[in-house]
């Protein structure tokens, strides 16, 4: 044993871990704690910020001064974070709609098939999102792909109007994310007992029934993981709602993209970036307590 | 007169028709199980005797025949369709339910009153013995009690007819004996006739009203389990059921109630003459090993080296070389000191009546 090396054993496994306590030092704290500070500074006019604290980028988030310059409360803002909730539901449900019957597809076909499947499902991420999204434009803008036979075949005489719409923008975010939710649920169904779905159907339930009483409730967890890991960086999405969205109607992570390029805003941006940490903070601990009482309930195995 | 539960009308299964990997599970099986009977699908893996299960409840479609179900036609029928019900092998318990939920299941897919569910649940986990785990999720539960939650769901609909599938053969040796009585007794209590598949023979023959040997997707017999161990009908049979001497010959006399046969070069054997055999025809005789007495050499007739020995602890299984490249296996029980009766290469008598030793057609 080298002499150099800690004596007592758990010094030694500190050490062996120290390289991993690094990666996320440089990686996720240190960047969350310049965030924060941040967001207690004024800003630069010229871009950066002023190492002056300040509370101010908090107090905009809910106020603003009026022309006698008393604060009074400006919804504009919460309206933001508001519609970027909903927007995430929205595109987070789509996502569910459609991922679940894929991902149970792919868990029905032969194993040596699954892989390939797994495969197609996972190419688009290997495209740019910016272009892909693009894309989006040409299939939903006017006299785009959707459009035009519609045109053409006289069913429609005017534009259907769906771009810079929340519809384009939900679309764009089901199509960005829906990877993410199909694979947790397909990790979760490939491990589901299919002989259970013969013993509900023996037990008198048809498919529907089964479907509801026994597939869905024993994958739940593959579900919520696929809701958070599609819910949280639609929230923060950018790209769909700037492209497709128009860029009129704000979402959270345009405005705070906004703040740190055009309005030259940096403490406000960091504000927003920490009020978007927090709300996906709470949510996970929400299903972190529901995890828990679930497995007490079943009985740890 | 008996009612007819079960009627296969030659039922055909093959699996991935039309491809290069097409298997024939079952070939044009014709059987009838009848109401309020212990009925055992017997037979080594592959025989084709769960495939048959399956098809009575509808996990699988028949390629050709019919199932009639108390005279109603119902292979077309979806498995939720059919007033059947299966305890599975490996229980297939529904993990994030509790005993009672998963015992409700099937009472409330046919949407009988909630009073009615909670009395049924209540008295069929009490027929079982696990009135008081009903809250327990299955994966509390020990592998003996898994399987009767899954009796009890199973039981719970009042089925028509039982399927079980091999639901024994998870549990060790001596929680198996005990299921066996009970199974015996839960079978008589509810009067429901149950459809037993095993490759364990003496599980077959321990609770069986009757049998059903199965081999290559083919029925070989159907009897009571005392047919099937003292009359098999073919090798097939006589050697899947329990152990057994076999001794290839031809017949060389036939008289009213014996027929002998040479057996080997030279040895002679004496056996009951079953009827339809003459002189000449290549035979297979079979002797039960405990139809046989061992005794220490003396002037019997036959007489033979111990060339093995399997100590059993009841008994021991004695291989003995009787000369003419014909071995016997026989039994002995241990004596009251415990020691064995004889030992290896000691020479003793063989005895055996000749009706004890039967003629199969080759």
């Amino acid at each position: 044993m080298s002499t150099w090396l800690p004596k007592s054993a758990s010094s030694r496994r500190w050490l062996g871990l120290a390289p991993s306590y690094i990666v996320i030092g440089i990686f996720m704290l240190i960047p969350m704690v310049i965030m924060g500070v941040f967001s207690f500074l004024e800003p630069n006019p010229y871009g950066g910020v002023k190492a002056v604290g300040s509370f101010d980028a908090y107090v905009k988030l809910f106020f603003e001064y009026d022309l006698e310059d008393q604060l009074v409360f400006n919804p504009g803002y919460i309206n933001i974070v508001w519609r970027s909730f909903q927007l995430s539901i929205m595109a987070t449900v789509l996502c569910l709609v459609v991922g679940f019957p894929v991902a149970y597809y792919i868990t029905l076909q032969p194993e040596n098939k699954r892989n390939f499947y797994i495969y197609l499902v996972t190419i688009p991420f290997w495209t740019n999102l910016l272009i892909r999204t693009f894309a989006w434009i040409i299939i939903l803008g006017r006299g785009g792909v959707i459009e035009l036979p519609l045109q053409k075949l006289g069913i429609i005489d005017d534009s259907l109007r769906m771009m810079y719409s929340d519809g384009a923008i939900a679309v764009g975010l089901t199509y960005s994310y829906l990877p993410l939710m199909v694979l947790p649920i397909y990790a979760s169904l490939e491990k589901l007992d299919f002989r259970l779905l013969e013993a509900a159907s023996d037990l008198y339930a048809n498919r529907w029934v089964t479907m509801w009483k026994v597939v869905i409730p024993l994958c739940k967890p593959g579900v919520v993981a696929g809701c958070i890991l599609v819910f949280i960086p639609c929230i923060g999405a950018f790209i769909a709602p700037n492209l497709l969205g128009g860029g009129k109607k704000l979402m959270l992570g345009s405005l705070v993209q906004f703040q740190f390029s055009s309005a030259r805003n940096w403490p406000f941006g960091a504000a927003l970036s920490m009020l978007l940490l927090s709300a996906v903070v709470v949510s996970l601990i929400f299903y972190a307590r529901a995890a828990k009482k679930r497995a007490l309930m079943e009985g740890e195995v | 007169m008996t009612t007819v539960a079960i009627d296969i009308r030659g039922v055909s299964k093959v699996y991935n028709p039309g491809s290069n990997q097409a298997v024939q599970a079952l070939d044009t099986v014709s059987l009838t199980i009848n109401d309020n009977e212990f009925f055992t699908l017997l037979g080594p893996s592959g025989c084709g005797k769960t495939t048959l299960l399956r098809l009575i409840a509808g996990f699988e479609q028949v390629t050709g025949g019919e199932i009639m179900l108390f005279d109603e036609e119902i292979e077309n029928l979806e498995p939720s369709q059919r007033p059947v019900n299966t305890v599975f092998q490996h229980y297939a318990l529904f993990p994030h339910m509790t005993v009672a939920q998963n015992v409700a299941f099937g009472l409330e897919r046919l949407k009988k009153p909630q009073a009615e569910i909670d009395a049924t649940v209540e008295r069929v986990l009490s027929l079982v013995k696990m009135k008081e785990l009903g809250d327990r999720r299955p994966n509390q539960l020990s592998g003996g009690q898994q399987q009767r939650v899954a009796l009890a769901r199973a039981l719970a609909p009042s089925p028509k007819v039982l399927l079980l599938d091999e639901p024994l053969s998870a549990l060790d040796l001596k929680l198996r004996q005990n299921m066996r009585e009970e199974l015996k007794q839960l079978q008589r209590e509810t009067g429901i006739t149950f459809v037993f598949v095993t490759h364990d023979q003496e599980e077959a023959l321990a609770m069986s009203d009757r049998i059903a040997v199965m081999s290559n997707g083919e029925v070989q017999q159907i009897g009571a389990p005392t047919d099937i161990y003292e009359h098999p009908v073919n090798r097939f049979v006589a050697d899947f059921i329990g152990d057994t001497n076999f001794l290839d010959g031809e017949i060389t006399s036939v008289n009213d109630d014996l027929v002998t046969c040479r057996v080997g070069s030279e040895s002679l054997f004496e056996a009951a003459n079953s009827g339809n055999h003459s002189v000449g025809d290549q035979v297979t005789l079979f002797l039960r090993p405990e139809k046989i007495t061992l005794s220490a050499a003396g002037d019997a007739s036959r007489q033979g080296r111990v060339a093995n020995i399997v100590y059993l602890g009841n008994q021991a299984a004695y291989t003995v070389d009787m000369g003419d490249g014909i071995e016997l296996t026989a039994q002995a029980r241990p004596r009251e000191d415990g020691n064995l009766p004889f030992a290896t290469n000691d020479t003793i008598s063989v005895d055996y009546s000749a009706r004890a030793l039967r003629v199969l057609a080759k």
